[in-house]
């Protein structure tokens, strides 16, 4: 680390922010590749609207075939695809580093699928009795506790944390199964959905509960970024600076699970997201602490472009977007692996 | 997990005990097996058909269940063995052959042949499935297998890398080719359901090859089991020992998987059972394993068609669902520096 004091925002005598020059090119490139994606994924195809005519058709001035597109095609769509995006890489970021380790993402330590069997059995078991999104975040408590208890020393030993993850989720997935196998065997798609995680047919609705639970646990996240930084830096040395490691610790695997919660209930569980944006995000930044808005901006792109691909590739052509997401990021575990044995962190 | 314990003096009377009771408990499940499902029959009715006295509509109905329970026997065997043996040779209590990939290596290789040349027979699946079990495996292995600190974690999520990459893969193949795979549907996910003789028929040469070896190797991995160089001293090859186990649990696993799909867990779960159960000694291990990793098998499917009755779950699922905990309770054991 640099001993020179950043840079700082100051905005009174209130609001003291330290900027990180890298962090701030990364994210205007960021926010400019989203356009770009955001705009493919509404042109692109034989659907799409043609990229001159896009603004106009977006300020309202779009004939009826185009309405249709924007309205219910690509643009609800699209618009679950960022907010789940930047959610899984949110999640990913707030636990990636109370774990202090890249691995202890709730993708791998198998949140999401926990979060995707109770998304299904609110769903398919009690339609109306109970909301999507509150079966998935009882799944998603469900399946942390769970891995806490396998591993018996809390959350801090990274090796029994995936392992116990591989078995939650492996115990999820099949509960999955079971609960569409039980009530909607004939339904292929409802399985894609609930298993891999699609973003096919996605309504203004979805769209809605992802970005109000973003907006609110943006505050909170604010709030969380600093206590969760210096908590990468050791228990003690964060409880000495004031910031108990333990309270850091619940609050940010709280929010976390919420947020992982609220994007397997419109998305299912998509694989390797949150594994892979906040380690990108690092690598762009070489900022320490949790990174928290490149990541969420590395999420949402992560999963555009992956939806992307599905929609447009010849091979992919239709294909669940999360089955697009669990090989690349598969591969993307496998390279991260070696190198933390490599580095003898593992 | 104990392997730093000595395998236990030889207790005869025990093992005979051990194994007779092995047997009464697989001898129910197949009779559970020949008498639940979407139309119920009693185990008199059951017997009444097996001593060819039933009346013809039952003795059709039990009839119908026949080759699906040789088949759950004959998995189940398989599976069970294959996860005793990576067990044995990576000295890894982890190790199993759903979680290392190599169930996942042998669909997605049956997959890829059924994709460029059309449905094919299962005894053309099996020869396809051999080498993507292989392939898998040495992958999982040589990323994951040293034996180092946390070598125990690193097969499993080797394991679990190769598994997610080729399950995306043979996913992605199914469903892009839906005419294709319609049949297939079950058996991506691992169930007994819908297969004739001819399948037991077809594994039953590489699957019984795969049971002699083992029974061969068992006093071999033995003296694995106590290391290396106590291994050579005591007469073993070790190099010898451990090639052929991992021939053997590949043709296993590729042989239980080309039948009835990629099933987790009992690889796991009953080489664990087993050991509380009789000990270290492979000797009574393998026979031990053979008899009961039919009867998890057998008994997951009976409640896989009892659950959704008059539907049925697949048998994966059940064994997943049930041999998962084993694997948070390995967790739970594993030594601080794992």
């Amino acid at each position: 680390m640099r001993s020179a004091r950043p840079p700082m925002l100051r905005v009174g005598s209130a609001v003291a922010l330290p900027l990180h020059p890298r962090s701030l090119l990364w994210t205007l490139l960021l926010l400019a590749a989203l356009l770009a994606a955001a705009a493919a994924t509404l042109c692109l195809g034989r659907l799409g609207v043609p990229l001159p005519e896009l603004a106009g058709a977006l300020t309202g001035d779009a004939s009826p075939a185009q309405t249709f597109v924007l309205n219910r095609l690509r643009g609800p769509r699209l618009v679950v695809a960022l907010g789940t995006g930047a959610a899984l890489g949110l999640a990913g970021a707030l636990f990636q580093s109370v774990t202090r380790n890249p691995l202890g993402s709730p993708d791998v330590i198998g949140l999401n699928w926990g979060a995707g069997a109770g998304a299904a059995l609110a769903a398919l078991a009690l339609p109306g009795v109970v909301p999507v999104p509150l079966g998935a975040l009882l799944g998603a408590a469900a399946a942390v506790l769970l891995v806490t208890a396998a591993t018996g020393t809390g959350l801090r030993h990274p090796g029994r944390l995936i392992v116990a993850g591989i078995g939650v989720a492996a115990m999820a997935a099949a509960f999955t199964q079971f609960v569409v196998s039980a009530l909607a065997r004939d339904q292929a798609s409802v399985l894609a959905a609930y298993v891999n995680g699609t973003l096919s047919a996605r309504s203004w609705e979805h769209a809605l509960t992802i970005w109000l639970v973003v907006a609110l646990t943006t505050p909170l996240l604010a709030a969380l970024a600093r206590p969760v930084a210096l908590n990468e830096m050791g228990d003690e040395l964060a409880d000495s600076l004031g910031a108990s490691a333990a309270r850091t610790r619940t609050s940010a695997i709280t929010l976390s699970v919420v947020l992982s919660a609220a994007a397997v209930s419109v998305a299912g569980p998509i694989a390797f997201v949150s594994l892979t944006a906040p380690q990108i995000a690092r690598r762009l930044t070489r900022a320490s602490g949790p990174n928290l808005v490149v990541s969420a901006l590395v999420g949402a792109l992560v999963l555009t472009l992956a939806d992307l691909a599905v929609q447009h590739f010849p091979f992919a052509d239709g294909l669940p977007v999360g089955i697009a997401t669990l090989a690349v990021g598969g591969v993307y575990l496998g390279f991260l692996l070696v190198r933390e044995w490599r580095r003898g962190v593992l | 997990m104990t392997t730093t314990t000595a395998p236990p003096q030889a207790r005869p009377a025990r093992t005979a005990l051990l194994l007779g009771g092995a047997l009464l408990a697989l001898g129910g499940a197949v009779l559970l097996s020949l008498a639940v499902g979407s139309k119920p029959t009693t185990p008199g009715q059951v017997w009444a058909a097996l001593t060819h006295t039933a009346d013809p509509y039952i003795a059709a109905v039990v009839a119908s269940r026949y080759p699906r329970t040789v088949l759950g026997v004959l998995a189940g065997a398989a599976l069970a063995l294959s996860g005793l043996l990576m067990q044995g040779i990576t000295r890894n209590p982890l190790a199993d052959p759903g979680l290392l990939g190599v169930n996942a290596g042998a669909m997605a290789a049956v997959v890829t042949a059924i994709a460029l040349l059309g449905p094919a027979s299962t005894t053309a699946t099996v020869w396809w499935a051999l080498p993507g079990a292989l392939l898998a495996g040495l992958v999982a292995y040589s990323v994951g297998g040293r034996e180092s600190t946390g070598g125990t974690v690193r097969l499993v999520l080797a394991g679990a890398v190769v598994s997610a990459v080729l399950t995306a893969y043979v996913q992605a193949v199914a469903l892009s080719m839906p005419e294709v795979f319609d049949h297939y549907r079950f058996w991506v996910v691992g169930s007994l359901a819908g297969r004739g003789f001819d399948v037991v028929a077809a594994v039953l040469p590489f699957v019984g090859v795969g049971v002699l070896l083992a029974l061969l190797l068992a006093g071999g991995m033995n003296a694995l089991a106590l290391g290396e160089e106590t291994a050579t001293s005591l007469g073993a090859n070790p190099t010898l020992v451990r090639s052929g186990g991992l021939v053997a649990a590949t043709l296993l696993a590729a042989g239980a998987t080309a039948a009835a799909g990629p099933i987790a867990f009992v690889g796991l779960a009953v080489p664990h059972v087993v050991r509380a159960l009789a000990g270290g000694d492979f000797r009574h291990r393998v026979p031990l394993a053979l008899l009961a990793g039919p009867t998890l098998l057998l008994l997951a499917d009976v409640v896989g068609r009892f659950l959704l009755r008059p539907a049925e779950l697949m048998v994966g699922v059940v064994t997943a669902f049930v041999g998962a905990p084993f694997l948070l309770y390995a967790v739970r054991r594993m030594r601080e520096t794992a």
